[in-house]
């Protein structure tokens, strides 16, 4: 092999389907069509609690199919978790644009016109996660003796946090297409998917339950996918076994793709929290008691509410040493569309409320915030709230004092006070792949097949905006001693390539990465001295396939939450700057500084977008995002009136990379997906507390700063440590 | 949306003819508007006429004033010598519509005409008022956006053209043209307050009539201050805005030390934007500015008496605090006093 090739990790390399794109030649899945296509339409619940009575189709039914829950040759249920969503609903609704039947006709205008008329008995609705008489998931974390930590603390500080629902807002809609008798190899009976979507398994998996087919009958195809943060994790199995039944119902292919109205109605989004904290501190700063008690409002199923709690609950606590700590989670039912999966995952949550809190903790003891989270910042060889000993990548100082010397931020501090302006900061980490046993459980896999040039991989990870393909060929390139260009990437195509596990959890590069890397490894080792063109010609097509390993030494005990939760974490601090009118509210960022350490940076330029645009999607979160729900239906589902920050409301940001070499990474490689957003939220609101404005709320929109400003309290002052009773 | 018929008049005249039809037919400027409100099925025309070939200059008129042909792009209103010299505050409007997109395609008669953003006006599902039904959903709804003016009902919208403003505060008038001829309707009267009877429509235009300019006098002795406040920088609209044109005495533009200037307010023209179903003209604040000197403490009184008459809905009383900002603000920038 020739060892003459440039290194490609480390190097902005030009994407993979960069040309197609850019060009307008990628084709997505609106743009695809099959002879024969048929549209469906979903027909779904307008009320968010109640049951069918009857449903009647008024008018000239010629041309169209229906489909309901009569249909489904399988299980009627959306498998996932918990198995307890349904793919149509039978007569219980849950919640509003629940999905009830579909319509199907080759013409959408017909389509759309259709009356179809849905009588309920409605019951009431529960909105409130806190009275919820439906636990999805509960997790509780415990270490060291909380009563001894709250003995050994001078001062008590305790608040409630809360943040809101977010909407992911890929740049392309959902949407699926289904053709009948085209799978693989062309078995009659069988089904084929297209899709925008992250994890083609998943969906695989939840066709195969929801039709009754053996796994081979079902063959799951992504198509170039216009975004996702999460929200084509799970909504698309949902999609896929619609648009299957329609399929397999009328044997022609049938299209299913929302519009914006229908996406932001119907489709997941982030949970909504309330976390309370309870801290022991002594006088000079160190914590001495953690106690968490946090809600997830689930919404109306479970979908993976249990995921996302234990990974808000695992990052509750912050990047911060504790001998004591108890955090208690628990994710609820309310009666509004299905919470679920969106970058970060639980921890911008947990994580807004621990940062927020420390500045409050800072401020009661007179200390700055910089100084309480030095103190505290976790080490290399301190351990977590799990117990987790943390290795030689922890870099929680490093981000911190990076982030304060490049903005000077003590100087500024001073020299903003008492104006209209104020400066805040956060100290965040985020743990990359699936939490505790769950890469051992999923044992995902990826293959790498030799070519006349160089060599083709075959994953299931999905390129979804983020850089999937070409980062995965750069590490391919080096560990196989090729050039670049010369690695291609198969379709995400359940056909034809293994199951490497859904493309989440800051996971794609750190885990499916380092078995890419380990099967170009050995290829490079079955090459020896050869060309692959010599190899091939010499011994025939060669694959390699290789599982996860865990690395030596890591264990997790699931039922007690202790071990290690993560392979690696990667750190991150933001300080932002922020000027408020004190006359309108409008809260304005005026700059942005983020350090983040993720162990390598195998393309910067990519990872840097991805620090820049999650950091964006989090001063979002933090200002303007806010989901207006009524009587359990979001009131502002349009790009008009649910507004996402532009350029000109994103501060110029400066980005800082460090790396600090996780060895079982790929060249040292950590996540890096998912961290950017939890640390603008807290950064903000910090900085707005900064600026005399006591928020614990997010979005802080002007109406809420004016309230907030109008109940303008004494705390600013920092009152004298004790030992005390007195709340804060 | 619903397929339709195109119909691509080369005059006034033609254009005029093209809206008569059996069917619904409706004028398109830049579409920014009307498309979006047919791709949500608000709108469903069976004719669409576009109206981008008609007057798209900006020209002097004999009295010193410039004559805006409907079918003028936003961007280029913004950018036009004489507009940014002589009519500062409609610059100012126009610079700030939507994004650069948007000011690109948009045209000064669509910007007027364009319908209200009231979240159940643009959801198919909501039968209002505006839409032929017997009900406000903003009422004991989402009104965080609606009005505290002129809040009698039965809509409470507001009206969400920012060229509008400008253009009542400046005297402007619109030459409508329609199938008995023209006329020329003053700006302040071409919009509408709801009523049972009109609240369909938020102007005097009939179905069949089309704007076809709008004739700006020559400004005078005047100055000019325009301030917006939003929620963010691009991509939406005002929370709430104002323009004031001040027709000062003596001699202009003798600014005392502290901005203040050396010449007193004879008479005001103060219009609020995005706070009440029309152009909403504040007397009160009118009334505040004259006779006094162009300073910041008269600029705040301006402010106060503005807010007099406001009444809010159950959920924008925050927006009394911004609308009185705007309109003390806006005075400011007349006066050459820095804002913010
Ligand atoms: C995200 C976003 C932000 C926006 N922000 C702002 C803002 O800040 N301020 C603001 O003012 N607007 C704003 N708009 C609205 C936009 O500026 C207007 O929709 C645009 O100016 C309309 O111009 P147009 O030529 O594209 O109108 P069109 O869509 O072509 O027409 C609008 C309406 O006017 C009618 N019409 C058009 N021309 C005539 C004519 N000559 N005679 C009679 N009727 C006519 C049409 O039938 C239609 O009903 C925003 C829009 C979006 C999508
Ligand atoms: S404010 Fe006007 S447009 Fe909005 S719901 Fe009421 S009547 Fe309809």
């Amino acid at each position: 092999m020739s060892s003459r090739a440039r290194k490609a990790v480390g190097r902005n390399v030009l994407r993979k389907e960069g040309h197609d794109k850019v060009t307008g030649a990628a084709r997505y899945i609106d743009d695809l069509t099959f002879p024969g296509l048929l549209h469906a339409r979903t027909i779904r619940s307008t009320i968010p609690a109640g049951e069918i009575v009857k449903v009647r189709f008024k008018g000239d039914r010629a041309g169209f199919t229906l489909v309901d829950h009569h249909d489904i040759p399988g299980r009627n249920i959306v498998a996932l978790i918990d198995e307890d969503q349904p793919c149509l609903a039978e007569r219980k609704i849950r919640h509003v644009a629940e999905p009830i039947l579909l319509l199907v006709h080759e013409d959408r205008e017909k389509l759309r016109a259709a009356d179809v008329q849905i009588e309920y008995r409605p019951s009431t609705p529960n909105y409130d996660p806190e009275r919820s008489a439906i636990t999805f998931k509960k997790i509780a974390i415990d270490k060291g003796d909380l009563d001894a930590g709250f003995a050994a603390a001078d001062v008590i500080v305790e608040g409630e946090y809360r943040t809101g629902l977010q909407e992911q807002l890929y740049i392309e809609t959902n949407g699926v297409i289904a053709v009948p008798g085209s799978s693989v190899a062309g078995a009659a009976g069988g089904i084929t998917v297209y899709g925008s979507m992250q994890c083609p398994y998943y969906v695989h998996r939840a066709l195969v339950i929801l039709l009754g087919l053996p796994a081979g009958k079902v063959r799951v195809i992504q198509t170039e996918t216009g975004g996702g943060f999460g929200g084509k994790e799970e909504y698309p199995s949902m999609m896929a076994g619609h648009a299957a039944l329609a399929a397999l119902k009328t044997g022609r292919p049938v299209k299913l793709v929302y519009d914006r109205v229908e996406d932001m109605l119907a489709t997941t989004k982030r949970h909504p929290s309330i976390v309370r904290h309870r801290t022991g501190v002594t006088r000079d700063g160190r914590l001495t008691a953690i106690d968490i008690d946090a809600v997830l409002d689930g919404g109306a199923y479970a979908t993976l509410s249990a995921v996302v709690l234990s990974r808000g609950m695992i990052h509750a606590a912050g990047p911060y040493r504790c001998d004591h700590i108890r955090i208690r989670g628990r994710a609820t039912m309310t009666n509004t569309p299905p919470n679920g999966a969106f970058r970060g995952f639980g921890a911008p949550q947990t994580q807004f409320a621990a940062e927020v809190h420390m500045d409050r903790i800072a401020e009661r003891l007179g200390l700055d915030p910089v100084r309480v989270r030095e103190i505290n910042a976790l080490r290399p060889g301190d351990t977590t709230a799990t117990g987790q000993r943390l290795g030689k990548d922890s870099s929680a100082l490093q981000v911190l004092r990076e982030a304060v010397t490049r903005t000077g931020f003590r100087k500024r501090r001073r020299a903003l006070a008492g104006t209209n302006r104020g400066i805040g900061l956060s100290l965040f980490f985020h743990g990359s792949g699936f939490t505790g046993a769950g890469e051992v459980k999923l044992a995902a896999k990826a293959s790498l097949a030799l070519t006349h040039k160089g060599a083709r991989i075959h994953v299931a990870s999905t390129e979804i905006g983020q850089g999937t393909r070409t980062m995965l060929a750069q590490i391919v390139a080096d560990a196989l001693g090729v050039r670049y260009d010369d690695v291609d990437v198969n379709a995400a195509d359940t056909g034809e390539v293994p199951d490497s596990g859904p493309t989440v959890a800051s996971r794609t590069c750190m885990i499916v990465g380092r078995i890419l890397e380990r099967c170009a490894e050995e290829m490079r080792a079955r090459l020896g001295r050869l060309t692959p063109r010599q190899y091939l010609r010499a011994f025939g097509p060669l694959v390699i396939t290789k599982q996860y390993e865990r690395p030596a030494g890591m264990v997790w005990d699931d039922t007690v939450y202790k071990g290690d939760a993560y392979g690696s974490y990667g750190w991150g601090c933001d300080v932002v700057e922020v000027e408020v009118d004190r006359d309108t509210y409008e809260v304005r960022p005026t700059a942005f500084t983020t350090v983040h350490e993720i162990g390598k940076a195998i393309h910067p330029m990519l990872a840097v977008g991805q620090i820049e645009g999650g950091s964006a999607q989090g001063l979002g979160y933090a200002i303007l995002e806010d989901v207006v729900m009524r009587d359990g239906r979001m009131a502002n589902a349009t790009l008009t009136n649910y507004i996402i920050p532009t350029s000109l409301d994103t501060p110029p940001m400066q980005v800082v990379l460090l790396e600090n070499p996780y060895p079982h990474g790929p060249s040292g490689a950590k996540g890096v997906g998912e961290m950017p957003i939890d640390g603008p939220a807290p950064a903000v609101i910090n900085a707005l507390r900064h600026a005399g404005f006591d928020l614990r709320e997010i979005p802080a929109t002007p109406e809420r700063v004016m309230l907030t400003s109008s109940v303008e309290s004494t705390q600013r002052t920092p009152r004298t440590p004790r030992k005390s009773q007195a709340w804060v | 949306m619903k397929a339709f018929a195109y119909v691509n008049p080369t005059s006034e005249k033609e254009a005029v003819a093209a809206l008569k039809t059996d069917g619904i037919a409706m004028v398109i400027g830049g579409g920014q508007d009307l498309l979006s409100r047919m791709k949500d099925y608000i709108d469903s025309p069976d004719r669409v006429v576009n109206v981008k070939g008609l007057d798209a200059t900006v020209t002097a008129t004999s009295d010193g004033g410039v004559k805006i042909g409907s079918a003028v792009k936003i961007v280029d209103l913004a950018e036009h010598a004489a507009v940014m010299s002589l009519y500062p505050s409609v610059a100012a409007a126009a610079i700030e519509v939507g994004t650069p997109q948007i000011r690109n395609q948009g045209t000064v008669g669509g910007n007027i005409n364009q319908r209200p953003r009231c979240w159940y006006f643009r959801n198919e599902e909501f039968v209002c008022y505006k839409k032929g039904g017997s009900r406000c959903f903003a009422v004991n709804g989402e009104n965080q956006y609606h009005a505290i003016f002129g809040n009698d009902g039965p809509s409470h919208i507001v009206h969400p053209s920012s060229l509008a403003v400008p253009f009542v505060a400046y005297g402007a008038k619109f030459r409508v043209l329609g199938p008995n001829g023209e006329r020329e309707i003053a700006a302040a009267d071409y919009f509408t307050m709801p009523t049972l009877a009109n609240v369909l429509k938020e102007n005097v235009l009939d179905d069949e009539d089309i704007l076809t300019h709008v004739i700006l006098p020559a400004p005078g002795n005047v100055k000019h201050g325009h301030y917006e406040v939003r929620y963010k920088q691009s991509h939406d609209w005002p929370l709430a805005f104002t323009t004031v044109v001040l027709v000062m005495n003596g001699v202009n533009g003798t600014s005392g030390a502290n901005g203040t200037s050396g010449s007193t307010i004879r008479s005001a023209r103060v219009v609020l934007g995005a706070v009440a179903p029309v152009p909403w003209r504040s007397r009160p604040a009118e009334d505040a500015l004259a006779g006094k000197a162009l300073n910041e403490a008269t600029a705040a009184l301006a402010g106060e008496a503005a807010i007099s008459e406001a009444k809010p809905m159950s959920g924008n009383a925050y927006k009394i605090q911004i609308a009185k900002t705007a309109v003390k603000r806006a005075v400011m920038r007349a006066a050459g006093i820095k804002t913010v």
